[in-house]
Formats: structure tokens, sequence, C-alpha cells
């Protein structure tokens, strides 16, 4: 099917045009049409949390967001945390923090810690850790990640 | 052939339908039928259409439908969900923690947090998978599904609403346009117990328990529903019955789990067997029932 759609879409603070398949996902204009390589396809069901993104405020697999869905929508992906040479107080956490190992889902955890430190400033470890059910480090370095999302919490509030 | 399956990457083509208002949408499903599936949340729907279980022509995204997003609590009437209001919406809301509290906890323990912010507990349903959480929960408040179609609505009991894996009373032409919880029972407690080997995967059982009035024989209810022990979710109604009976609690919580583990027959899986899946329902029946009627 030739058929394609326009969509417009705010991606990291930039007004975004661009024609889609019906069947290509967010997941697949963020990497093939916009080069934001640090959303990352993994099980390209939902499972692994890899592709996370946050859309209009939301925590989002963008593997399960079709293309033609996003249109109108607002994206953040890690790419849009930091300002030219200054981290986020997430990613200067993740960094003190060593909260990452391989590296590879690091941005869907950076996502997923900023998501809280905006959203759950007083989030107990308890609710910390049932956040991060949504996404899947297989070198397993749970502790660092959550230590480093605690410290974040912290940073945030000192400034 | 699951295992070839599992590596499509590009999603199968379809047509994709945006309808604005219900009028459009119920035009559109009447025209295609089955070749049309309903996309809310898309998290069922995309993960078939991946796995190559379901190749549908169209796809009808119907989050443009602002009458479908409903989410209202009428105090005497209950509760009314559209089929667009998500599990988190759910999930974050106080009235329905503090009303049903059985529904708001299975809610929270589908999935994850990014999962549910998509899913929407009418896609639970319509999916019906036997190991929906919403279902037993829903099935314990004696939920109403809205089916409406070109020809008008009509409204399923859920505890008629499901035939088999996957398989519902709805035909071709119908959608769901509601989801109507109505006023539990007066001072009505309880929850639902997931049993998982981790917090985001489907249930190995899936108890739900509501009861009222416990030591009043006469205005007491109690309500047992299951997910994850038959080909469909399981309300079992003789309970209810059973414990209008003037009689020890401790006799009737007995009584109740053998009515229960007559009315169940789980499979086993790659989640747990046949036999765990019975030992957890014998136990946490008993567990539930004993806890809830403040029996010792």
């Amino acid at each position: 099917m030739a058929e394609t759609i326009t969509i417009r879409l705010k991606v990291n603070g930039i007004e975004r045009e661009v024609a889609v398949k019906p069947n290509e996902r967010l997941l697949d204009v963020l990497r093939e049409k916009f080069y934001i390589n640090s959303v990352k396809a993994g099980c390209l069901r939902g499972e692994c949390g890899i592709c996370t993104v946050i859309m209009n405020g939301k925590l989002v697999k963008s593997c399960l967001v079709l293309a033609p869905e996003a249109d109108g929508a607002e994206i953040l992906t890690v790419e849009g945390l930091s300002k030219p040479g200054k981290p986020s107080v997430v990613q200067r956490a993740f960094i003190e923090k060593f909260g990452f190992q391989c590296g590879f889902c690091t941005p869907a955890f950076v996502m997923a810690a900023h998501w809280i430190v905006e959203n759950m400033p007083d989030a107990p470890e308890e609710k910390i850790k049932e956040i991060l059910n949504s996404v899947i480090c297989r070198c397993t370095g749970y502790k660092q990640i959550i230590e480093a999302i605690k410290y974040a919490i912290e940073l945030k509030k000192q400034a | 052939m699951r295992t070839v399956l599992a590596f499509r990457t590009i999603l199968p083509t379809f047509t994709y339908h945006r309808p604005s208002s219900l009028a459009e949408l119920l035009e559109l499903k009447a025209k295609l039928g089955k070749d049309a599936a309903i996309l809310a949340g898309g998290t069922d729907l995309l993960v078939d259409m991946k796995m190559g279980v379901k190749r549908p022509s169209h796809v009808i995204d119907i989050k443009g439908i602002k009458e479908l997003h409903v989410l209202e609590y009428k105090e005497g009437s209950g509760l009314i969900i559209g089929p667009t209001a998500t599990l988190r919406e759910l999930e974050t809301n106080s009235l329905l923690k503090e009303k049903y509290p059985v529904l708001w906890d299975a809610v929270r323990k589908i999935a994850d947090v990014a999962l549910r912010e998509r899913a929407t507990l009418a896609g639970n349903i319509a999916n019906a998978s036997p190991a929906a959480d919403s279902a037993p929960a829903l099935l314990v408040y004696d939920a109403k599904v809205e089916l409406t179609s070109i020809n008008g609505s009509r409204l399923v009991p859920l505890r008629e609403f499901f035939t088999g894996v996957k398989k519902t009373v709805m035909k071709e032409n119908e959608v769901i346009t509601k989801i109507i919880v109505p006023e539990p029972p007066a001072g009505a407690k309880g929850e639902y117990f997931k049993a998982v080997r981790s917090a985001e995967d489907l249930a190995l059982v899936g108890i739900a328990a509501l009861v009222a009035n416990p030591n009043n024989p006469a205005e007491r209810v109690v309500r047992l529903a299951y997910a994850s022990v038959a080909p469909t979710p399981v309300y079992v109604k003789e309970v209810e019955e059973l414990f209008k009976k003037d009689e020890p609690l401790n006799k009737l919580i007995k009584e109740a789990v053998n009515i229960v583990l007559s009315k169940v027959s789980p499979i086993s899986d790659v989640r747990a067997t046949r036999e765990y899946r019975l030992h957890l329902v014998k136990y946490v029946t008993a567990y539930l029932l004993r806890k809830l009627l403040g029996v010792k």
C-alpha cells in the first residue's frame, strides 16, 4: 500500500512534519526519519521497554504507537533533556552513581527516571521500582539505577 | 512457526482510519466488518499484528472520538467507563480506589506503567484473554458491556460476554461503547490477588474477591471470580448463594473452596502447571475469604 499520511509532531522542542506509512511505528519515525538513535528497537512487542519515550508527558513504549497515532504529539527523548554542555540532573546522577553498565538500556532508563523525577519526586523506593518494571536491563544493574534516581531527586530539590 | 513470526519487524500493511464521531465509526465498522480492527491503546492489537496472529486490512483508531472518552461516576447508578479511558486514568482516579477497590487493585496490577498509559479497560475485555486481570474484578461488580452497531445498542452482562479463548459475543459490526459498573453493595471491600513470577507478567492465577456485611447472613454478599483458570474468565455464582446461609463461616469457606475447584479447569503451560494453579486456587481462595470475612 503506497498510501502515506502526513503527520506533525514536536520532537525535543522542534516542530517536525513528516510523511509516514500507516504501518510505521513512532519508533521507526524517530530512528529512521529523525535519526534519533537513542531510542532502541528491542522486542517490538512492549515487553523490554528499550524504546521508551515521553509522549505528551506520559511514559510510553514507542514500538506500540503507530506513526499516525503520534500526529500532534509532543515527544521527548534523551536528546531533548540536556542543554549544550550541561547534562540534566538525571543524566548527571546516572553518571555520578554509575547508573549504567553496557549502556544499551540507558536512554530508556534515563527517560523513566526523568518521568519519575518530574512526576513523583516523593516516590519511595518501592514506587520507583514499580515504575522501573517497564524497562529491562540485561546487565541487571538495577541497584545503581535506583540509587541514581534517588540522587537525581535530591539534586533537583537542592536546585 | 511462532519463532519465525516473532522476527517480523515490519507490521503488515493496512489502511488507517481515524473517525471523529461515533456515527462515522459505526458506519465504517458496518462496511468493513471483521476486516477492520479497532485500535484504542494498541497494546494487544499491535503485538498480535507483529506476531502474525492478526492481519486486519483496516485499522480504526477510535481515540479521535471525544464522546467515547468517558470516565464518570454517578451516585446510585455507578461508574461509566468509555472505550478510550486508559488503565492509567483508572489507576490514578481516587474515587475508583475508594468505591471500587477490587477493580482499582486489578487495574494497577496489569503490565507496567508505560503500557497502562496506552492500554484501555475496554481493550482488556475485548481482547478476551483468559488471563485478563480486569475481567474477574469487573465480574464481581456485575459489570455490563454496551455494544453498539449501526442498528443500535445492546447491554450484555460481562458474565455472558466471554465465549472462549479470545472469543466474545460481539458481532462483526459491533464496538464496545461503554462499560457500566453498577454501584457496589454498601460497605463492600475486597481485593484482586494476582499470583505472578514477576510484577509485569501475566497472572498464573488471578482471584477477585468482594465481601460486604460479613456478619449478617441475610445481607451478606460474597463474590469470587477468577482469571487464568479456564478458557474464559470465570465467575462462580454459586458462592454468592452459599454465603446467604446462616451457618458457621469456617464451614461455608470450606464449601466455597470445593465449589470453586469444581468450576475451574486450568491448563499446564509455560507459566505454571495445572496442579500448581489448582493449589493456588484452593489456598488463596480460602486465604482471601478468611481475611475479608474476618475469620481467624
